[in-house]
């Protein structure tokens, strides 16, 4: 397991009293979140530190966490650390989506068992949640809103009762009961439809966490361009990523995303996802398009080309509001490269 | 030497009791506070027992600059504690800082922002090492949540890491040497009795190394020295602008106070060590410059609305609590104040919400190690309980920094919460504001002292004078100042004013209070307006209102700073038609108004340029094919038109006009109108520019185009028709000859339909209407067309003959269809051009008669007059019964 050593430095010198269940403390497991220079324990998420309090604590009570935010902010990333500091592992983990069925989230039955011996617990499959409640382990959920509602809503007696009946099961076996330290950690998209279609008896049972988009320029930056440059050198590139260009992207993208410029223009955002992990696979492909192509660092023009394709995607509105973008708010600015990106664009599809 | 300098973060409870302690213990000769030293005279001023959080506002003004900032105190500032203990004591008291007109105040507001702030990059670093969003929750953690021994030890180390080895900046710089002087000077006087001085933290361990230095060689007299004092050897102690105030006595101390420079060179013999302390001067503002400080009623809201650099500590109603009762107190009022207002407000608020919210800070304080739960504790605890959805910008205690738009309602409770209502109010002897006196005399002066009706004519020098001091008066909410009558507008052709005053109760106590914002009517104005301003982003009839208030009330230097929050007011805006309406009042304003002075304001030019662009973002991204015309949206273009005409050297960019007006036209998804406006936009501007380019000796206009390569693209390929054009156009009719260059038939290939002509093609007049004449839609693309620029109709090779050819090639239905919008189009033409075109088409088909016949109706006019008021009484029910609107029925 990845960081299992971090998580043994953390626990050995752990000294603070841990919730029941816990792996580690409240104190131990924020810092495998937001790192420990003295114990050699990483920064591994880029957010609010108090996010991370607010989140562990919620996970300490017996509200489930729900994780929303818009997509590419690192929520699934967040909810694996969590868990992996709470449980000392993020394995349980359940995919939602439009074909998410109870089976998947509870249990199932081995047919052939089922039908030569019965219901018992050698014939029982558990799913992540019965073994979570049973092992006393956090439950990881991710994209819970793509599931339909009435599978939601089967996580309101483990959350509030902290019970789930196997009513096939004969006499105390029917019911399994959740030991300590057993919790739910759901993720949400925003831009799925679905957040505010979840009942609101489930809503009262999860604390809501928002996760934004990184706040400060610099520490977006240097954020794609690390993960930028480590891409591009495992594809083989070996000129790293131009820093002006990069200012350029993640310029646009905040800008794109918040829909206000740095000016303070107001502007409608794209519909499409202008995140982080967006921005560092355009920065990546606009490093191979420079680089196959031209044997050079990504340009401003391959940034435009790269934008088309991962930014506005099939979307034609974005698209426009792209173009409209290079065409009105680049030449306002100061920098060569600026210049060079309106310049190159009509290198967008159609332009 | 017993010198103790607590450094302290302004407004800081625990700070406060630091120094009420250290001050109780020490009894120390002298309190030296970092406090405005042209309050000293006046120092008792401030202990005649306020309503607090008052403030010493400042203000200043010579020809270059005008600057108003506020030194505030409520009961737990550090530094208020030390004036009530060191009083208490016994001790003499003195503010040792600059005056805040002072030019290292210059970029400041607020005295008491935090000045470790503008040294981001130590906060930062600490703020990871503790893990804590951000220098608020860093200072609850480090300094008010902590066990109150040790404290000293915890604030040293807290500021000497912060200030570290960076360099102050060059106001911290003047502002610390300034003060050494002071404590220099105290010590010396105080001999072996110990000196106290509060200050920021930041500045202390400068003050101390500065201070214990010999205080020889030239920073010795670093209060002359520090500050660029513009007159050498004015007169020591206190200097008020306007009282030649007598500069020996401080209150209380009769011996030390001896101030004058010249008393160590000839007392030097045997005078006691006392009477040689040579106590700092107090610079006196330079020649020809205005400054003066009083205390005016301050108010929680304002002292938690400081945003960035000028900001100190964040929630002062929470602070008050935590002040008076101590942290749980505070916490449980915050819980309450919360669950209370979103209770008022409907908004469910459950008891389990309640306890969870609770146990949540609870836990949050024991995860981050406070005894008991600190302000963001509570904070994050209500916010996990109460907000069950996801948020649209991030908590505003996370990001440091005054609410921003689309905050959660629960959030914005709890920040009111925080921020909470008192308002201060100053004791009943304190001396009058000088906006009061300024304002009392003004009225006198203009015999606008007593009740009854007065009439200002505005082309009189007179009147503009006491139409502006009654405009000021109303701007500032001076109440028994009415406007009966006047001009609306800029352009409103009134130029009487009609007013009524009356003696109201309140008007004194109005006056104080806007005594605020400035010490005459006019600065107090200009403060009030850019505030207005400030707040107005997005909400452009705001802005509109704020700026016609500033040249009726005749204030034309509103800052430094308006002009970029006008352009950020602006640029918020997302109305076009209301755009248009700002952008052609502004530009007439600008162009013509002299009445109100403000032709050529830069400030209104900023709007000009701003409208412009805004107008021109939000055109490109309309998109309704099927859109009827709008007068309304066409208005906004012609206004732009008139910008990218006259208001060039203010910023609007030409090019960018083109390029867009290229790109509209050429849209398939834009409103026909909107099409049909910025071709014919896009053509006027595109035939001047080529016209400019060759006609002038350079070869683009220095500011009508920004990219001189796409100027260069245009004028080869547009030299023929150029020859044509500034043949035909006489040069002194600018803004015609555009018109005219499209008028005079320029080939279509030359007028842009080259590739890179302004991003966008303009085909010629002829092959554009070809294109646009669909039924459906003809009518409204020409009414675009037509209210931008009418010219090709009628000019020699225009498009009438086309234009009959189409209307006249209609289907019965068609024609139907398509005649309402034609008749809105033609609309734009005046009766003269409209006879016009009546004879030209009588003559195409060979008849004889006048055009003026055919304008003529022939019926019966009393008919047409039953039909109207026939139109008009139906409007008026559809109206009553709520059917259509006023607007739209007309």
């Amino acid at each position: 397991m990845r960081y299992a050593d971090e998580l043994a430095r953390l626990r050995a010198a752990d000294d603070a009293p841990t919730p029941p269940g816990w792996a580690l403390s409240l104190r131990a497991a924020r810092a495998f979140v937001v790192g420990d220079e003295k114990l050699g324990v990483t920064r591994k998420f880029v957010g609010d530190p108090s996010l991370i309090d607010r989140a562990l604590v919620s996970l300490a009570t017996s509200r489930g966490l729900l994780l929303v935010g818009e997509p590419g902010t690192a929520k699934s990333l967040l909810s694996e650390l969590l868990a992996a500091a709470v449980s000392g592992d993020s394995t349980l983990t359940i995919q939602g989506g439009a074909a998410t069925t109870e089976d998947q989230i509870k249990y199932s039955w081995n047919y052939a068992l089922l039908v030569a011996e019965g219901p018992t617990q050698r014939s029982l499959v558990p799913a992540p949640l019965l073994q979570g409640m049973a092992r006393g382990k956090v439950v990881r959920f991710e994209e819970i809103t793509r599931c339909p509602l009435e599978v939601q809503d089967c996580l309101l007696s483990p959350l509030s009762d902290r019970v789930l009946a196997v009513p096939e099961l004969p006499g105390a076996e029917s019911m399994v009961f959740a030991r300590e330290g057993f919790n739910i950690i759901a993720t949400a998209n925003t831009r799925d439809r679905g957040v505010n279609d979840m009942s609101s008896a489930l809503k009262r049972r999860f604390n809501f966490e928002t996760v934004f988009p990184i706040g400060d320029f610099d520490t977006e930056l240097a954020l794609v361009e690390a993960e930028a440059g480590a891409l591009l050198r495992r594809s083989g590139v070996t000129a790293p990523p131009r820093r002006d260009v990069l200012e350029v992207l993640v310029t646009a993208f905040r800008e794109l995303r918040t829909g206000r410029t740095g000016r303070g223009d107001e502007m409608e955002k794209l519909s499409s996802v202008m995140s982080t992990a967006e921005a560092v696979s355009v920065a990546h492909a606009v490093g191979l398009r420079g680089w196959f192509l031209n044997g050079t660092a990504g340009t401003t023009a391959d940034l435009v080309s790269c934008l088309a394709g991962t930014a506005a995607k099939d979307s034609p509105e974005d698209l426009a509001k792209l173009r409209r973008y290079l065409e009105q708010h680049t030449s306002w600015r100061s920098g060569p490269q600026w210049r060079e990106l309106r310049d190159a664009r009509r290198e967008l599809p159609g332009g | 030497m017993n010198l103790t300098v607590i450094g302290v973060r302004h407004h800081s409870p625990a700070c406060a009791r630091l120094v009420g302690s250290t001050i109780a213990a020490l009894r120390p000769a002298y309190v030296l506070i970092e406090g405005p030293a042209d309050m000293n005279e006046r120092i008792g001023e401030l202990q005649l027992g306020h309503d607090l959080p008052v403030a010493v506002f400042t203000s200043y003004l010579d020809d270059r600059r005008r600057h108003g900032s506020w030194s505030p105190f409520c009961e737990y500032s550090p530094e208020w504690e030390a004036l009530r203990a060191g009083r208490e004591c016994g001790a003499e008291l003195r503010f040792i800082d600059l005056p805040a007109w002072h030019e290292a105040f210059a970029d400041r507001d607020n005295r008491y922002a935090d000045a470790e702030l503008r040294y981001v990059e130590a906060v930062d670093r600490l703020c990871t090492e503790f893990g804590v969003d951000n220098s608020d929750a860093l200072w609850d953690h480090v300094v008010e949540m902590a066990p109150a021994d040790g404290l000293q030890d915890r604030l040293t180390a807290y500021f000497d890491l912060i200030r570290g080895d960076t360099e102050a900046g060059p106001s911290d710089t003047a502002r610390e040497a300034y003060m050494a002087g002071w404590l220099r000077a105290a010590c010396q006087a105080a001999g072996d009795r110990p000196v106290v001085a509060v200050v920021g933290g930041f500045h202390r361990p400068a003050l101390l190394r500065l201070a214990t230095s010999a205080p020889s060689a030239p920073s010795a007299s670093s209060g002359t020295s520090a500050p660029p004092s513009p007159t050498p050897g004015t007169t020591s102690g206190p200097s008020l602008v306007g009282e030649a105030a007598p500069s020996s006595s401080l209150p209380g101390g009769a011996t030390s106070t001896s101030t004058s420079t010249s008393t160590d060179a000839d007392g030097a013999g045997r005078a006691l060590a006392v009477a040689d302390v040579v106590w700092p001067e107090i610079p006196a503002p330079p020649e020809g410059a205005t400054a003066g400080s009083y205390l005016v009623p301050y108010s929680f809201r304002r002292l938690d609305a400081f945003g960035g650099y000028q900001s100190g500590m964040p929630s002062p109603e929470y602070y008050q609590r935590l002040w008076e009762s101590g942290p749980e107190d505070a916490g449980r009022y915050l819980v309450s104040a919360v669950a209370g207002r979103l209770r008022k407000r409907g908004q469910p608020v459950s008891t389990a919400d309640l306890i969870a919210a609770r146990a949540g800070a609870e836990a949050l304080a024991l995860l981050r190690g406070h005894d008991r739960p600190a302000r963001v504790d509570i904070l994050d605890g209500l916010a996990s309980a109460l907000i069950s959805e996801a948020l649209e910008v991030p908590l505003p205690w996370a990001v440091r920094g005054t609410v921003s738009a689309g905050q959660h309602p629960a959030v914005v409770e709890m920040t009111a919460a925080l921020s909470g209502e008192r308002v201060g109010r100053l004791h009943p002897d304190t001396p009058l504001p000088p906006l009061v006196h300024s304002a009392t005399a003004e009225l006198e002066r203009h015999r606008l002292d007593k009740p009854g009706e007065h009439t200002a004519d505005l082309t009189e020098a007179d009147g503009r004078t006491v139409s502006r001091a009654l405009h000021r008066l109303r701007v500032l909410g001076v109440p028994g100042f009415r406007r009966d009558t006047g001009p609306a507008t800029g352009i409103d052709p009134v130029l009487r004013e009609q007013w009524t005053i009356s003696v109201h109760e309140h008007r004194l106590a109005a006056l104080i209070e806007a005594g605020g914002y400035g010490p005459t009517l006019e600065a107090a104005t200009a403060t009030l307006i850019t505030q207005r301003i400030a707040g107005a982003a997005g909400n452009l009839a705001g802005l509109a209102d704020a700026l016609f208030d500033a040249a009726l009330s005749g204030v034309t230097d509103l800052g430094a700073d308006v002009p970029a929050l006008l352009e950020r007011g602006v640029a918020a805006g997302s109305d076009v038609t209301e755009l248009g309406r700002v952008l052609s009042v502004t530009l007439a304003l600008w162009r013509h108004d002299r009445l109100l002075g403000t032709a050529g304001s830069d400030t209104l030019g900023t709007v000009i340029a701003a409208a412009t662009r805004r107008i021109l973002w939000l055109a490109e991204g309309w998109h309704a094919p099927g859109a009827p015309a709008d007068r309304n949206r066409i208005a906004a273009v012609v206004a732009v038109r008139d910008a990218a005409l006259h208001a060039v050297p203010v910023g609007v960019d030409r090019t960018a006009a083109i390029d867009v007006a290229g790109r509209i036209a050429a849209d398939r998804a834009a409103p026909p109108d909107l099409r049909g406006a910025f071709y014919g936009l896009g053509r006027t501007l595109l035939a001047l520019t080529i016209l400019e380019a060759t006609t002038s000796a350079t070869p683009a206009a220095p500011s009508a185009t920004t990219s001189s390569a796409e100027s260069a693209a245009v004028s080869p390929a547009a030299s023929p028709a150029v020859a044509i054009s500034a043949a035909s156009a006489s040069p002194t009719a600018a803004p015609f000859v555009g018109a005219s260059a499209l008028a005079v038939g320029v080939p279509a290939d030359d007028l842009g339909s080259g590739p890179a002509v302004g991003g966008g093609t303009f085909p010629a007049p002829e092959q554009a209407v070809r294109g646009a004449f669909a039924a459906g839609t003809a009518g409204d693309w020409l009414a675009g067309l037509f209210g931008v620029a009418r010219e090709p109709v009628l000019a020699p090779g225009g498009i009438l003959d086309l234009l009959d050819d189409l209307i006249g090639g209609f289907g019965g239905d068609d024609f139907l269809v398509a005649l309402p919008a034609l008749r809105q189009a033609f609309g734009y033409f005046p009766p003269r051009e409209r006879e016009a075109i009546g004879d030209r088409l009588l003559a195409r088909r060979g008849l004889a008669g006048s055009g003026r016949d055919l304008m003529r109706a022939t019926v019966d006019p009393r008919t047409v007059a039953a039909g109207m008021a026939l139109d008009e009484s139906i409007e008026r029910r559809l109206v009553r019964a709520g059917l259509v609107s006023a607007g739209e029925a007309s």
